[in-house]
């Protein structure tokens, strides 16, 4: 038997000027357990290495409300990264 | 191109994102009760220039379930800080021209002085805490509307 470590599956959306960066607004990710929301952006990070450069001005949010970043994941959580808002 | 409308009505409460242009007639009508003195309204609509930049048009977009939500509770804050009988808030998404209205909010309550505070709260809180995003379209480019940075929840380990 292989070991297999357990892995955690997420769906993970960009918005506005980030959407535009990372070039999509949505996908399905994989996550090794006891991931947290810090990790996930890293993970897009090492894909875009100017991704780094918002991170100052991003917040997260978890299943639609908004989270720290030390925030562990559940399966089947939406992990929403959104840039400073400017509705009005 | 499919126009989308997403509606949250309760007794005290209305609250709209759509592709569509706003019915503030509407909207004022629902919380407008025998029992009210005043009704507070802002229409926030589109300016014809940023920083000395004539604008073309703008574009909205939301985390539509979130921004809802977000909507649901500034709605349940009036009601908890301020002494009011309804309020709507609509806000639109997608292109808009010139002039166009984008966000409309309507407060009714007994005497104006709390529904002057809560339509200066709803939407000071909206414009901070709603994730809706605004593109600015100029003849030479577009740039994203400089925003606030809603307030996050502290780490769970500096926070305990």
């Amino acid at each position: 038997m292989k070991d297999v470590s357990p892995v955690i599956r997420v769906r993970v959306l960009f918005f506005g000027q980030l959407r535009e960066f990372v070039g999509f607004g949505e996908e399905i990710n994989d996550l090794p357990e006891n991931a947290t929301i810090s990790d996930i952006f890293e993970s897009y990070e090492r894909r875009h290495p100017k991704l780094c450069e918002f991170r100052r001005s991003v917040v997260a949010s978890r299943n639609q409300e908004f989270a720290p970043w030390d925030s562990t994941i559940a399966p089947g959580d939406e992990i929403a990264f959104l840039p400073p808002v400017s509705g009005g | 191109m499919n126009r989308a409308t997403e509606t949250q009505t309760s007794e005290t409460g209305l609250f709209e994102l759509t592709d569509d242009p706003l019915d503030t007639a509407a909207a004022t009508a629902f919380v407008r009760g025998a029992g009210d003195g005043a009704i507070v309204a802002f229409d926030g609509f589109v300016r014809n220039q940023s920083h000395g930049r004539a604008t073309q048009y703008l574009e909205y977009e939301a985390y539509k379930p979130m921004a809802l939500g977000k909507l649901l509770e500034i709605g349940a804050q009036l009601h908890e800080k301020f002494a009011i009988h309804r309020v709507a808030i609509l806000h639109r998404l997608g292109r808009l021209e010139i002039g166009e209205t984008s966000v409309f909010i309507a407060v009714s309550a007994p005497h104006r002085a709390a529904a002057f505070d809560a339509c200066r709260y709803a939407i000071d809180t909206l414009k901070r805490t709603v994730p809706i995003w605004k593109k600015e379209f100029f003849a030479d480019g577009a740039v994203w509307a400089d925003g606030e940075l809603p307030p996050l929840p502290p780490n769970r380990k500096s926070a305990s």
